[in-house]
């Protein structure tokens, strides 16, 4: 059995509204085995983790966090304070005690995912 | 009281004369400025040695009131004569005199900064003042560019400040930016963003971008060029832009929330002065690793933390800063964002009129007694400031899942009419809609919204209710 990976789970900007306020999380990541058996991969990557989160910790809304199963555009997702388009994006590897930021991007009278999305057009 | 009022109607006039002098010098100066720009020549007010006796002191390149005025900047090793010599001859344009701009412009101007353009077509409000420091009570529904412009000169009479009382857009955008080194993005809506990220790379003008909301901010410089920076001349280093950064704007908000986003004052405070702090660096040639290229500072005044990220490379094959962008002009910024260059709510119309209640008729019903059950459905700290006797707060965030279905029971179960309110009657109307869309057809005339929310009620039925 693989090592269990410790990840701290950090939302800001707004993105913590849709996960019950709270700002920041320390979790322990399931054998991906027994998670996800058809997944095609061995090791957890980011891309593994946004399901994971959109199933056990996203309460609310969530068109405003994923678009299909992208992070949705204006969320800037960290990895250990680095952008994740320098270390892979959704196939970078994680490795225990990383610690994983979701921050949407603030616009002053709006943050990315501040508005309500009851009515589409 | 009779005293107070006295005084209080003479101190207006006397602003009022005060302004109109104010403008008149500025005219005068203008003219000045323009006739003979050696007036605010850093060596104006220095003994032209041709005429008159050899000077006794040297005063390096700066004249005696600039050495005096700057001098515990001067005395700073990374400053120094030369540096301020930059700030003196350094132009900076400020899009945005809000919570960003206003602190930004302060300590710009401050510095000295030779000229300062400041945009905005807003006018003030007593709302923004708490935290918008350039304006003041009596310059309430006067352009806020104006009423920044007056407190920078107030601040500073030796530099050259231009207000600009226009919306930016991709019309006029060019040729403002043209008269400036570089430009701080202290707006508050992505369209905006996007195109003062699309001017920064056509203008070749670094953008030092802040943004602040409720108790978090962020500050980083996008379209850095190290081409433009004279000590590293022919060296081709260069920094992101917003677009390679957020290459997609997200997708349109929902229409028209009337959720009223707070910010506490402190924090556009904490990141406007960082964004001056930021151009004075830029003005000083400090060297990228100095400055926040390719990393951005989040600052939380909550958990009181503050970090500076490492922010991707500048993208090759970006679409408005690589060496063959497909972005060559500026286009409809609000269009292509699909949302609108305010922060200015809309008006939703997505209800049938027999769901539609006007204030003075809801007015009416409470006064006859009627059952009427009243859905506010503000956030409870919203609720809190504020409300109609009577009403119940059911927060439009939380209406779903249980509450929904509880709500869902109340209507069904009150005779008489259920009010939907809200501040400005849009997030009322999206609330009633969720209701009725689930609600048996027998019990949904029952559902009204109330047209234009506590706006409307203040101004229509009672002119106590607050209106924010």
């Amino acid at each position: 059995m693989a090592e269990p990976i410790h990840l701290t789970l950090l939302f800001a900007g707004g993105a913590e509204l849709l996960f019950d306020r709270v700002k920041r999380r320390d979790v322990v990541l399931p054998d991906l085995k027994d998670y996800l058996p058809d997944c095609g991969s061995e090791k957890w990557t980011v891309r593994q983790l946004v399901l994971w989160i959109r199933e056990f910790l996203l309460k609310e809304r969530e068109a405003l966090f994923l678009q299909g199963d992208e992070v949705r555009p204006g969320i800037l997702v960290l990895i250990n304070d680095e952008d994740w388009e320098l270390c892979g994006t959704m196939d970078y590897e994680l490795q225990n005690k990383d610690s994983v930021m979701f921050i949407s991007t603030l616009h002053g009278s709006t943050s990315v995912t501040s508005r309500i999305e009851l009515y589409t057009p | 009281m009779e005293q107070l009022i006295i005084l209080e109607n003479e101190i207006k006039e006397l602003r009022k004369t005060l302004k109109e002098k104010e403008l008149e010098m500025e005219r005068v100066r203008r003219e000045l400025f323009d006739a003979q720009p050696e007036y605010r020549d850093l060596n104006n007010g220095l003994p032209a040695s041709a005429n008159g006796p050899e000077p006794m002191v040297k005063c390096g390149q700066l004249p005696k009131w600039a050495i005096e005025r700057y001098s515990r900047q001067i005395l700073l090793r990374d400053i120094g004569v030369k540096g301020q010599t930059r700030i003196c001859e350094a132009k900076v344009l400020i899009v945005g005199a809000g919570g960003l701009g206003c602190p930004a412009a302060m300590y710009l101007a401050a510095a000295g900064v030779g000229e300062i353009g400041i945009i905005d077509y807003d006018v003030v409000e007593l709302t923004n003042i708490h935290r918008q420091i350039l304006h003041f009570e009596q310059d309430e529904n006067t352009s806020k560019a104006e009423s920044a412009a007056a407190t920078l000169r107030s601040i500073n009479s030796r530099i050259k400040i231009t207000p600009y009382n226009v919306q930016l857009d991709s019309k006029n955008a060019l040729d403002i930016a043209r008269a400036y080194d570089l430009i701080l993005d202290c707006t508050d809506n992505v369209p905006t963003r996007y195109l003062l990220s699309d001017l920064s790379c056509l203008s070749k003008r670094p953008l030092i971008s802040g943004s602040a909301l409720k108790m978090e901010g962020q500050l980083t410089v996008y379209g850095y060029r190290s081409d433009t920076h004279s000590t590293e001349k022919g060296v081709t280093f260069r920094g992101p832009c917003y677009r390679c950064v957020f290459p997609t704007p997200p997708p349109p908000d929902a229409v028209g929330s009337c959720s009223a986003h707070g910010v506490a004052g402190p924090v556009p405070g904490v990141i406007g002065t960082l964004q001056a702090m930021e151009a004075l660096k830029y003005i000083l040639d400090m060297s990228p690793q100095k400055l926040l290229v390719e990393r951005m500072f989040i600052f939380d005044a909550e958990d009181m933390v503050a970090k500076t990220v490492r922010l991707r490379k500048r993208n090759p094959m970006c679409a408005a800063c690589s060496d063959s962008p497909t972005i060559t002009h500026l286009v409809d910024y609000e269009a292509y964002c699909s949302a609108p260059a305010n922060d200015k709510d809309l008006d939703l119309k997505i209800l049938p009129q027999n769901n539609r209640i006007s204030a003075p008729e809801v007015s009416q019903l409470l006064k006859q007694k009627e059952p009427v059950y009243m859905v506010d459905v503000r956030a409870d700290s919203e609720f809190h400031m504020c409300h109609i006797v009577g009403a119940n707060n059911w927060p439009i965030d939380g209406l779903s899942g249980d509450a929904l279905e509880q709500l869902l029971r109340c209507v069904e179960k009150n005779p008489s009419s259920v009010i939907f309110i809200c501040r400005r009657g849009n997030d009322s109307q999206l609330a009633a809609k969720k209701v009725l869309d689930m609600l048996p057809e027998e019990h949904r005339h029952k559902v009204k919204d109330m047209i234009g929310g506590l706006h409307a009620w203040a101004f229509k039925v009672d002119n106590d209710f607050p209106v924010y």
